[in-house]
């Protein structure tokens, strides 16, 4: 710790704090542009200048460090002389044109003019004019205005690592400019807007649209991912004009996912009112007559309730209580991805909270997208393979992760027992075992080098396993999941505290809807087969939409139409087409609700928008279906309602009790009679089918948002790609080929891309071939 | 990207960078001598020659494009087959820097930066070339022209446009 003295007031900061955060650190207001805390110092604004005891000229003090006894004023009259003329210096070239710009109100360069520049302009010369360039969908560019303080430039290199903004030229001609001419390369870039100080890059889809001081700020949970950023809403009136994060969140960034959805809540495709079918497609109608026409097509039927795990916990509560209350026999899914229903060792969700993956020695990504599944625990692993730690990744696509990994196995979804067996085998060479771990080694013949990697990081004091879709897609996934707790336990890991076991689970919440709905989840694939067999009278979809979501399209297309169907939500959709029935609920934005992320951290949204028509809370519309069915009202208040939430997860109970939010996460499930064993079954075909997992694609919300329909049109893939030694093999060549799968043979157009493990076909979503996904194996032939 | 020719460094330039690479702590330090090899080997830098560069020492492409945008040395365009590259920094500009690439350029009937129609002549103008006794400065490929005047230029620009195999320099 290091003692000095700013102001003449004696503060202590640990050794090697610049001087700039020191006063950061201690309320001592310095002014700077360049300086921002998640990004490497530059020092080139020079507007930290700061005076120190003794020092012959003033020293910039984002680049200086502390030292014992320093006597730093930050507030004189020779500094006010500096400052103005840094300001000077900085305003001669930018075009001062705030009246007609976004960042007024919100600048930088604005406050600190009023606040330390001089009261006159005495430039009068001609001013530079810099060609703005095309940044993509989201970023919008008037460098004129630019005062090089290179931030988005340390931005696209340090967190979004694609490092395609550069500073070019020099003196008077110096621009920042971005490598592309289309698009930023980033799932990050929306935060470039944030990142400048001045209004240089702008928030595209905002540009032009509201001032600073006209949007109210409501703080609430993304839901887009099951990382659950902390998220200010801003907003004129009722429309939300752009979403930011907050400030004082976990993370200082948000994904141009959760960023840019917020056109989806404005949307067409926002349900606003009850509907109900009639032969001229859906009405509108009074809540009071939707509901009576949902208890007409659902009054004692065999139903199947489809849900999305991203409501708040409170809807996802009173779903339970409704099917507890009208629809006991009900069957009920919300994971579109998971085929294996089997008990997992350990269930979804992370032991390991974010901060501690960062730091752990090892990290292994096992079969996962992660970039574009968690965007912001990918910006995180990021920033540690910066400092040279170690991040292995074993996987059936060579993901692009904008970050340097240590070592990288691509392979295919049937080599993952191999692999988990090879690791093992290593753990018990070297006398690391588990109960049980011997028989789950016998079922398995094949060793796969790639289990090295895995077996080599396990062997770290601290590690953490990422266990993503392909794993949890996986039709022999509880095995695997089971092979990956033994060894977990094996190395020692799980009983150290530090128990690296990570399942990155389908959308929020998980660790309340495997405690409230583990007893009576189906598999999603299996119900929606059930109502087009017959077996299913009725569906009702809650926020999912498993024809444009998930694996299960094939089947989802085959059920919709052959059953009547209650759709409730917040966006139509493509399955609006088949509803009878359409119950408006309220979207995450506007509802009074909690949430639980992947790591298990809870955040209460309080101050929701209001909603945009007739649009309910979940949990209200539910308890008017049950009252309407003739059935008690389990709960009749959100206080209530939360009582029983404790009854169903015991571990939430007190967090609505007091105003304080601890960072105390839930723990994950894990069922330690869990024992699935691997099954030997000989693959019946040659290649194993991999279905992608696109931020720009996957979820309704997503689909509803024209932002980021656009940005997903943007580095198109082909839509169907395999290994170029795959279609040798098959004495083939790209372009037209028949796809012969279980459920048939289909025509589609095959690319070639080496990123694909060979054995593979790969299904980019992109069209047509999505439907694909339900299938586990398939094999290719020659087109007509 | 558009169709663009493949470029390769020789083995033996390779092995000349690799030899060089080794002296410094890390590849991106390497980066402007062997920007100047590439220029040499390949006369000036369009985008995938600093492409090239990019992958032979494992940096990003803009890492190359910042130096090879700083530095007025390094040509990003062809240029002509001699390139009049006059020093206007404060020594040179003091001595006539200014009217001489005034005089030079109307002369050649070309604006600063371009190339006469027969791809003889290119005028840039450059900073400092550390030879501010002589300013002022013109350096003509790579070789230095110091105290410089109109008639100077005139004579010279005359003499290798008369001689045929372009006269010795």
């Amino acid at each position: 710790m290091t003692t000095l003295f700013i102001n003449d007031e004696e503060v202590t900061v640990s050794a090697g704090t610049s001087i700039l955060e020191a006063c950061r650190e201690h309320g001592a207001d310095v002014p700077y542009f360049c300086y921002h805390p998640e990004l490497s110092v530059a020092a080139n604004c020079r507007m930290c200048l700061v005076e120190v005891e003794g020092w012959n000229k003033p020293a910039a003090s984002c680049c200086t460090p502390v030292g014992e006894g320093m006597k730093v004023t930050t507030h004189s009259e020779s500094l006010a002389k500096d400052r103005e003329m840094m300001m000077e210096y900085l305003l001669i070239n930018h075009p001062l044109d705030c009246p007609v710009c976004d960042q007024g109100g919100s600048c930088k360069l604005q406050d600190y003019t009023v606040e330390h520049g001089a009261k006159h302009g005495r430039y009068s010369e001609v001013k530079r004019a810099v060609v703005d360039h095309d940044l993509g969908p989201f970023v919008s560019t008037c460098m004129t205005r630019c005062i090089h303080c290179t931030r988005c430039v340390r931005f696209a290199d340090e967190v979004a690592g694609t490092g395609d903004m550069g500073v070019l030229n020099r003196a008077d001609h110096m621009r920042i400019e971005g490598i592309v001419e289309d698009a930023l390369e980033s799932e990050l870039s929306g935060n470039l807007a944030d990142v400048c100080p001045v209004g240089a890059l702008l928030d595209k889809p905002s540009h032009d649209v509201a001032r600073p001081w006209e949007m109210t700020r409501h703080k609430s949970t993304c839901t887009q991912c099951p990382q659950g950023c902390d998220i200010v809403i801003e907003s004129r009136g009722d429309k939300v004009i752009r979403i930011k994060p907050d400030k004082d969140g976990v993370e200082p960034w948000i994904c141009d996912r959760g960023r840019y959805v917020h056109d989806a809540f404005r949307a067409d495709q926002r349900i606003v009112a009850p509907a109900v079918r009639e032969k001229s497609g859906l009405v509108n109608v009074s809540w009071d007559e939707a509901i009576q026409a949902s208890v007409d097509v659902l009054k004692d039927k065999r139903v199947g309730i489809i849900f999305s795990p991203d409501w708040s916990v409170e809807g996802l509560a009173s779903i339970r209580l409704l099917h507890d209350s009208v629809f006991k026999d009900a069957k009920v899914a919300f994971d579109l991805h998971r085929r294996d229903m089997r008990e997992f060792a350990f269930e979804e969700g992370f032991s390991m909270s974010s901060a501690q993956i960062v730091a752990a020695d090892q990290v292994v990504i096992l079969g996962s997208d992660l970039r574009q599944r968690l965007p912001i625990l990918m910006q995180g692993l990021r920033k540690r393979g910066n400092e040279g730690k170690p991040v292995t990744r074993i996987g059936a696509m060579n993901y692009r992760t904008n970050s340097d990994l240590s070592a990288d196995a691509l392979i295919r979804p049937r080599e993952w027992v191999a692999v988990i067996a090879r690791a093992m085998q290593q753990l018990k060479d070297l006398g690391k075992t588990a109960a049980g771990m011997d028989a789950w080694l016998e079922k398995v013949e094949e060793r796969h080098e790639a289990g090295k990697l895995l077996a080599d990081a396990l062997l770290a004091d601290s590690c953490a396993l990422l266990v993503g879709e392909e794993i949890r897609s996986h039709s022999d996934a509880s095995a695997l999941i089971h092979g990956l707790d033994l060894m977990m336990r094996a190395s020692g890991h799980a009983e150290a505290g530090a128990d690296g076991r990570n399942l990155i689970p389908e959308g929020m919440n998980a660790q309340l809807l495997s405690a409230v709905f583990g007893d009576i989840r189906v598999s999603a694939g299996d119900l929606l087969d059930a109502a087009s067999d017959g077996e299913l009278d009725a569906l009702v979809l809650i926020g999912s939409d498993p024809m444009g979501d998930g694996l299960f399209s094939m089947q989802a297309k085959r059920a919709m139409g052959k059953v009547p169907l209650v759709q409730i939500g917040a966006i139509a959709g493509q399955t609006s087409e088949f509803a009878n029935v359409m119950l408006p609920a309220a979207a995450y934005s506007e509802v009074e609700g909690t949430f639980i992320n992947m790591e298990g951290r809870i955040r209460m949204a309080e101050h929701p928008l209001r909603s945009l028509g007739e649009e309910r809370p979940l949990w209200k519309v539910m308890m008017r279906l049950v009252q309407a069915f003739g059935e008690e009202i389990p709960v009749v208040n959100l206080t209530e309602l939360r009582a029983r939430i404790e009854s169903f997860l015991p571990e939430v109970s007190g967090v609505w009790d007091d105003d304080v939010t601890d960072d105390e996460c839930l723990l994950v499930a894990r069922n330690r009679d869990a024992n699935s064993m691997p099954n030997a079954i000989e693959p019946a075909m040659s290649l194993d089918v991999v279905s992608r997992y696109s931020m720009y694609r996957e979820g309704m919300w997503v689909r509803a948002s024209s932002y980021l329909v656009e940005a997903g049109d943007i580095h198109a893939l082909d839509d169907l790609l395999v290994h170029p030694n795959t279609l040798k093999d098959a004495g083939l060549s790209a372009g037209e080929c028949k796809v012969r799968t279980t459920s048939g043979d289909y025509d589609y157009h095959i690319g070639v891309r080496e990123d694909v493990a060979e054995g593979v076909l790969f299904i980019s979503k992109r069209g047509v071939a999505g439907d694909l996904s339900c299938e586990v194996m398939a094999s290719l032939e020659g087109g007509q | 990207m558009s169709e663009v020719e493949q470029v390769h460094f020789t083995e033996q330039r390779l092995a000349e960078i690799d030899a060089l690479v080794k002296k410094y702590p890390s590849a991106r330090s390497a980066l402007l001598p062997v920007l100047h090899m590439a220029q040499e080997d390949f006369g000036y830098l369009p985008m995938h020659v600093q492409q090239l560069v990019a992958d032979t020492l494992g940096l990003r492409l803009m890492i190359v494009r910042e130096v090879v945008t700083f530095y007025t040395m390094f040509r990003e365009h062809e240029t002509g087959k001699y390139r009049l590259e006059v020093c206007t920094n404060a020594g040179c500009m003091l001595n006539g820097a200014d009217e001489l690439v005034q005089h030079i350029t109307k002369s050649l009937g070309i604006n600063v930066g371009e190339t006469t129609s027969d791809g003889m002549f290119t005028v840039t103008e450059v900073e400092c070339a550390g030879a501010c006794a002589g300013a002022p400065v013109v350096q003509i490929n790579n070789e230095y022209h110091e105290k410089v005047d109109a008639s100077y230029m005139d004579a010279f620009i005359t003499k290798v446009s008369s001689s045929e195999e372009g006269g010795q320099v």
